[in-house]
Formats: C-alpha cells, sequence, structure tokens
C-alpha cells in the first residue's frame, strides 16, 4: 500500500496542477520570440552603480507605461550593466525606442495658474448658466481632456495642462511655454546645509543671462505665478517659488539657483531632483545593444513548429520505449507523460506568479529535457537487464537495480543541473530561459527516479517473472553467455 | 549480433581496438585543426550573426524575382554584407554593417516599399559592436567555471585521469560541431551557442554515466583495480543503454528539423536543433570511442 501511494503521488501532483492550470486558464506567458514584439537590450558604462541603474530602471518604467498602448513591458536588469526591455505586441519600434533611448525632455516652465487656487484643473472654466445656477456650464480649454482637464499632448512650446504632485497631493498647472531646458542645466546637487535640504543648481555659462531674465520675470509676480514648474516627460516634478527676497530688477543672477526643499525628510526628494536635474531622466548613459523586433506571424510559427515538434517527438520516443521495453516501456510513458504535464504545469504556474516568459530557448530546453528524463528510465530497465542477466531473481533484480540508477543518475544528473545554474548565474538574456526550463526538467528527473521508477520497477517485478514482458530477449538467451 | 548487442553480449575487444580508435581519434584532431587553421587564414569563412560582429538584418517573407535580389544589394543605402534566401520558402534575409538609424530606417522603408509589404511585417535587429564581444566573454567565463568545477567533481567521485578524459571527449564533440560549421557555412547565432553549451552538458553526462558503471564494474572485481576484463564487459553492456539513449534524445530534436524543413520554417528553433542533431550523436560516439583508447592507455601502464 506504501508502495503504491510513492508510486502514485507524482502522477497525482502533476495531473491535479494540470487540472488546475486548465481550469484556472493558466498559460505559459510567451516571449517576444513566441508572440512578436520589439526586444531591446541597453548597456551602461561598465563600473554603474547598481542603484542608479535600478532608478534608470524605474524611469523607463514609467515611460513605457505612459507610451500606452504596451501590453505587459518587461524590464530587467540582466547581469552586471545590461537592461533587457521586452515590449510584446509592440510594432512601431521608432517610438519604442525614443521611449527608451533618448535622456527625456526636461523643461523649465512658468506656472501660470494651479488647481490649488481654483480647486479644478485651470483648463476649464465654469459659467454661470442663467437657466439653471446650480449647474454651471464648464468650457474647456483647446487641447484639454474633459474629465481631468490635463493636455491630451504635451507641447513645450504653447500652454499646457499637466499634473503634478505636491506634498503628496495631486496638482494640475497651467504653464507657459518652455523657457529652458535640460540642456541648459550644468550640475545639480542635494545639499543639507542648515537643517534643510537644498538643491543646488548650476547653469551652463552661457544659460545665465537667460535664466536671470526668467527669474526677474517671475520675481515680479505673486502667488501661484511666481512659481518655475520643472517638467520631465510631460509631468511637473516640482514646482518651487522664487524667494521673495529677490529683487525683480535683478533676478537671480551668477548662474547659481538653490531649491529648498523642506526638513530632514526631504532627503530622498531632494536627491530625485537632483538625478532629475542632472541627468535629464536616465541617470546612465546606455549604450542600446541590441535591438530585435519579431513579426507576430514568425513568432506563431515557431511557436507551433516548437508544439508539433515536441508533441510528434514524444509520440514517437514513447513507442519506441514500448516496442523495446514492453512493460517497462508502460512505466517509461506513464511517467514521461507526468513529467511533461507537471513541467507544462509549473512553467504555467511561474509565469503567472514570478514572471517567468517561455520563449524559444525555453522551449529548447524543454524538448533536450525529454532525452534526458527518458534516459534515466533506460538507464534503469538496462541495470534491471544486467542483474537479471547474472542470475538474480526479479525482485532482487529490481530493486538493486533502482538503487544502483540511482546512484548514476544522481552523479549525471548533477552535472546538468550545476551547469544549468552557472547558466543561469553568469549568462544574459535568452540563455537564462533556457537555463531554467533545463535545470527544472533536471530536478524534476532527479524526482521521479527517486519516487516514481524507483518504486514502479520492483512493483512490476513482483507481478510478472518473464523477461518477454520486459525486454525483447528471451531469458534463457539472456542468461545463454 | 543485433541480438548480442540486445543482451549486452558482443564480444568487442575494446581493449584491444584501442589502438586503433586512438588512431581515428588523431585523425580526426588533425582534420579538425585543418578546418580551424582555414578559418584562421580566411580561406573558410566563420558565418557569425550581426549579434557577434555588430549591425543590422532585415528578414521578410515576400514572393520576389531574382533580379529584386541583386536590386537591393546594389541600392547603395547600406552596405550589405550578406543575403539569404531559401529553397522552400519566400524568406529573404539580408544583412548590413553598421550603420546611422535614420540609413537603416531608410532601408526598412525601401523594402516596404518595394514589396508592398508593411514595415511591420519585416523583422529587424539591430546590435551595437560590443554586445556580441560582451556575451562571448560572459559565455567563456561560465565555460572556464564550469569546467574547473567539472574537473574537481570527476577527481573527487572518480579520478583525476577521468576528468581529463571527459574534457578530450567534449572538446572532441565542440570541434567537431565548430568544424562542420566552418565548412557548410552555416550561420551561428546566440542560438548555436546556446546549444554548444547544451552539447558541453550532455557530452559530459554520457560520460559520466559511464564512468559510473565502469566504476561499478571495478569495485566488484578484486583488488578495484580497472583491467582489460571490466573494460571490456562493461563497455559491451553499456552499448545497448548508449544506442537508446542517442535515440530517444535524438528524435525529438530530429523532428524539429524535419518538421522546420516541411513548413518551410527556417528560424532560432532550427538554429538550436542543428548543432544538438549533431552534438548528441557526436557526444555518443564520443562518450565510447574516445574513452575507450585513453582508458586502456592508462591500463597498459
Amino acid at each position: 500500500m506504501k508502495s503504491f501511494i510513492k508510486l502514485f503521488i507524482l502522477p497525482l501532483v502533476a495531473f491535479s496542477l494540470f487540472y488546475y492550470t486548465i481550469i484556472s486558464d493558466i498559460t505559459p506567458k510567451l516571449g517576444l520570440d513566441l508572440q512578436g514584439g520589439i526586444s531591446v537590450i541597453l548597456t551602461a558604462p561598465d563600473g554603474t552603480e547598481a542603484e542608479l541603474l535600478e532608478q534608470a530602471v524605474e524611469i523607463m518604467r514609467t515611460r513605457i507605461e505612459a507610451f500606452g498602448d504596451v501590453q505587459e513591458p518587461e524590464i530587467s536588469i540582466s547581469g552586471d550593466t545590461a537592461v533587457l526591455v521586452q515590449l510584446p505586441g509592440v510594432t512601431d519600434q521608432n517610438r519604442a525606442i525614443e521611449a527608451l533611448g533618448t535622456t527625456g525632455l526636461l523643461t523649465f516652465r512658468p506656472v501660470l495658474e494651479s488647481s490649488l487656487n481654483t480647486g479644478y484643473s485651470p483648463a476649464f472654466e465654469y459659467i454661470n448658466n442663467p437657466d439653471d445656477p446650480d449647474s454651471p456650464i464648464k468650457k474647456v480649454e483647446q487641447g484639454a481632456d474633459e474629465l481631468m482637464g490635463l493636455s491630451i499632448e504635451d507641447d513645450p512650446k504653447s500652454i499646457s495642462y499637466l499634473l503634478g504632485i505636491n506634498s503628496g497631493f495631486p496638482v494640475i498647472y497651467e504653464l507657459g511655454p518652455a523657457e529652458l531646458t535640460g540642456n541648459d542645466i550644468s550640475d545639480a546637487i542635494a545639499v543639507y546645509p542648515d537643517n534643510e535640504w537644498i538643491v543646488s543648481l548650476e547653469l551652463k555659462p552661457e544659460s545665465e543671462n537667460k535664466f536671470t531674465n526668467l527669474t526677474k520675470k517671475l520675481a515680479s509676480n505673486q502667488g501661484e505665478q511666481r512659481k518655475l514648474a520643472i517638467v520631465l516627460d510631460g509631468e511637473v516634478v516640482s514646482a518651487p517659488g522664487i524667494a521673495f527676497d529677490v529683487d525683480p530688477n535683478v533676478g537671480i543672477t551668477g548662474g547659481n539657483a538653490a531649491i529648498s526643499m523642506g526638513n530632514s525628510d526631504a532627503g530622498e526628494s531632494a536627491n530625485n531632483l537632483a538625478v532629475i536635474l542632472r541627468y535629464g531622466a536616465l541617470p546612465v548613459a546606455f549604450e542600446r545593444s541590441s535591438i530585435q523586433k519579431v513579426s507576430a506571424s514568425l513568432g506563431e510559427n515557431t511557436l507551433q513548429l516548437g508544439l508539433q515538434a515536441g508533441i510528434v517527438g514524444l509520440i514517437i520516443v514513447s513507442i519506441f520505449l514500448l516496442l523495446y521495453y514492453r512493460l517497462l516501456g508502460i512505466i517509461a510513458v506513464f511517467g514521461l507523460s507526468s513529467f511533461g504535464l507537471l513541467f507544462y504545469s509549473i512553467i504555467s504556474l511561474l509565469s503567472k506568479y514570478q514572471g517567468y516568459t517561455l520563449t524559444l530557448a525555453g522551449i529548447a530546453g524543454a524538448i533536450v529535457s525529454i532525452g534526458l528524463a527518458a534516459d534515466s528510465y533506460i538507464v534503469t530497465f538496462e541495470k534491471f537487464k544486467d542483474e537479471l542477466k547474472v542470475g538474480r531473481s526479479f525482485p532482487f533484480a529490481a530493486n538493486k537495480a533502482v538503487n544502483d540508477a540511482w546512484n548514476t543518475i544522481l552523479i549525471a544528473d548533477f552535472v546538468s543541473i550545476s551547469a544549468a545554474v552557472l547558466l543561469y548565474i553568469l549568462a544574459i538574456g535568452p540563455i537564462r530561459g533556457f537555463a531554467l526550463a533545463l535545470g527544472l526538467a533536471t530536478l524534476f528527473d532527479l524526482l521521479f527516479t527517486r519516487i516514481y521508477t524507483r518504486n514502479a520497477v520492483p512493483l512490476l517485478s513482483n507481478i510478472t517473472k518473464n523477461t518477454r514482458y520486459c525486454f525483447p530477449i528471451k531469458i534463457k538467451d539472456l542468461q545463454d553467455v | 549480433m543485433f541480438k548480442k548487442l540486445f543482451i549486452g553480449n558482443t564480444k568487442i575487444n575494446f581493449y584491444n581496438i584501442g589502438s586503433l580508435l586512438f588512431k581515428i581519434f588523431l585523425i580526426e584532431l588533425i582534420v579538425f585543426i585543418l578546418i580551424l587553421s582555414l578559418a584562421f587564414t580566411n580561406v573558410l569563412d566563420l558565418n557569425l550573426s550581426v549579434d557577434f560582429t555588430g549591425g543590422t538584418t532585415y528578414q521578410l517573407e515576400t514572393n520576389y524575382a531574382s533580379n529584386d535580389v541583386s536590386e537591393i544589394m546594389n541600392s547603395n543605402i547600406l552596405e550589405i554584407s550578406r543575403y539569404q534566401t531559401f529553397e522552400n520558402s519566400n524568406t529573404l534575409i539580408f544583412r548590413a554593417t553598421e550603420a546611422t538609424a535614420e540609413k537603416e530606417a531608410q532601408f526598412l522603408e525601401y523594402l516596404s516599399n518595394k514589396f508592398n509589404i508593411p514595415d511591420s511585417d519585416i523583422e529587424f535587429q539591430r546590435v551595437g559592436p560590443t554586445f556580441g564581444s560582451e556575451i562571448t566573454q560572459k559565455g567563456l567565463r561560465a565555460l572556464f567555471i564550469f569546467l574547473s568545477f567539472i574537473v574537481l567533481l570527476i577527481t573527487f567521485r572518480y579520478e583525476f585521469r577521468f576528468s581529463l578524459i571527459a574534457l578530450v571527449a567534449l572538446i572532441h564533440d565542440l570541434l567537431l560541431c565548430l568544424s562542420i560549421y566552418l565548412l557548410l557555412n552555416f550561420e551561428i547565432t546566440p542560438s548555436t551557442v546556446i546549444a554548444l553549451l547544451t552539447i558541453l552538458g550532455y557530452s559530459l553526462y554520457d560520460t559520466v554515466i559511464l564512468f559510473d558503471k565502469l566504476n561499478d564494474s571495478t569495485k566488484l572485481k578484486k583488488g578495484s583495480v580497472l583491467n582489460e576484463e571490466t573494460l571490456n564487459t562493461t563497455f559491451n553492456e553499456v552499448l545497448m543503454r548508449s544506442i537508446n539513449t542517442s535515440i530517444t534524445s535524438v528524435i525529438p530534436i530530429a523532428s524539429i528539423l524535419f518538421i522546420g524543413n516541411y513548413l518551410g520554417l527556417s528560424g532560432s528553433l532550427t538554429d538550436f536543433a542543428l548543432p544538438l542533431f549533431i552534438g548528441i550523436l557526436s557526444g555518443t560516439y564520443s562518450s565510447i570511442f574516445i574513452t575507450v583508447p585513453f582508458l586502456s592507455r592508462i591500463i597498459k601502464k
């Protein structure tokens, strides 16, 4: 009874997991090479700090999301300096690459009005309705959407309505045309001199005058119009006001400015602002190492080919095993099918919960692993045959064979697993997907050998004592040396 | 004969044919070195994909006439280093050396206008010049660490000389694969490299299984010494397993190749399958016919 439980535990787990993935409609997430899309690999200079890389990835993620029609973009750090960006379903490569490659548009724009004053978007104007005083007519400025009152498309050359976050609350600003850009800034750094965080800004010498003139103009205004908005990719990052001690006739001179950020809690936001001012958007200058575009049809063809080849391969291998090993072959085929279902289910679950994507390399790894899994059965069966040959009884031979085979398979699979682990750690991009598939399959192979085959073969040896049911040979021929 | 093979009762004297197998191995080695030196002197061209050289590829499927290709080759927008056509499909592949992004976009537009297909249907790949060397470096580093680890593992479990034999078998498989690629001028892509890494794993796996069997048979004998008799019985017994395993491993891969060829598909999956196909056959061969001559030399000493 106990051995029956051991025998069926793995197939049972495999079948129930497979059933679970089917009823919950969980399927493997397909990589770009199987469904089409654009894949870009960006490389940072050697020695780039991991923290900066993570910052850059965050910024890229928000940008890609702003990009709209991308389904499940994937941006990940791969290796020490590479960033892998996967945009499934995107075929307009120019736009995608633009969103990633350029260092973002940083502009400085005077604030004309903000929702801090009005309570609603400055793009709205409410006119008294003579017929019904309770519901005034809403007038929306051109280029702004009706719901939020934000500019649909941000044009730095004309008035725009853009969103910003002010002490945790969303604020909609009405902004004038851009007066300065990120190119006018030479450096920015966050400092903490007197219990207050300050972002110290340095302008390029040729831009000093522009900045002085701009601050003169702003210093003569009051309230919201005294503010200068720092805009990155259509979002107001910060809108500091010009200090009250700035003389409207002089402005801020000398090419230096300080933005007060507040007390000791503001360290992080001060650093972020400094990074944005310094680098535009990405804190790292990336090199575009690789851009690859795959059309949807090619991806689909490849997937079909992989599936068909996998199924045909599995069927032929099964027929071969059944013809050669007969009843033992049934053990192998049943085990291999459970193995396949388990593998598919785990890949699907990994896709859903760990974000694993099944790529071509992964399929190749899976197909290779069919061969490796089949080999474990063959090794066991051949050892069984060798034991029978020297005249051992069926049950004894079976027990010895599964134990010996386990030792052999353990060390051989250990080689495969260490290859997979090393590849996974050291390699980048598609090789990782391959390594994971191979490593996972080898691990399952070990499990099946240890729990399933180890019990199945001795069980069979109790049922039949006829070699003809296990091998294409008579016992007489086998032992007749 | 076939029945004997089944039973594992073949009576091949592996010990005696050791020197013959060694000669075959030497001849193979000379051929590999010859092919490699031809490659180094540029007589044979190592066909590296853009992933290694840097540049762009364009792949499209269209009905084209033969003069279309030469017309595109002379279009003077990009410097096209290579093109590829296929017998049983309408796929066209162009590969160009590095150029500016505008030129690359211009060429894409040119192709899309010429064949009247939307440019989103054209596969496009661009790779910077340093990327390939980076992959290669990382791969080589991984390879080095892995091999050192394997040498330690085999030394620990069996003996040091066995690990050297495993390495020789491994290098044989890789050289064979590389030589075939050089001779037939197949394109080497990152997929090929992954496949080569798999071959490496497979070759070692096969050799280790053999060593394990050899180790078991040696332990059974008095004095636990490897001798002529254990060598012969082990390898005769293991023949059927080797044949069966290579059959089951090769079938799924062969089905990729044949189904792919039948459907007229050429792509990354067939890029994987071909070197794997060569590698598994070579791995099975080397695990027996390369290890035997070295083992018989060990016994002789």
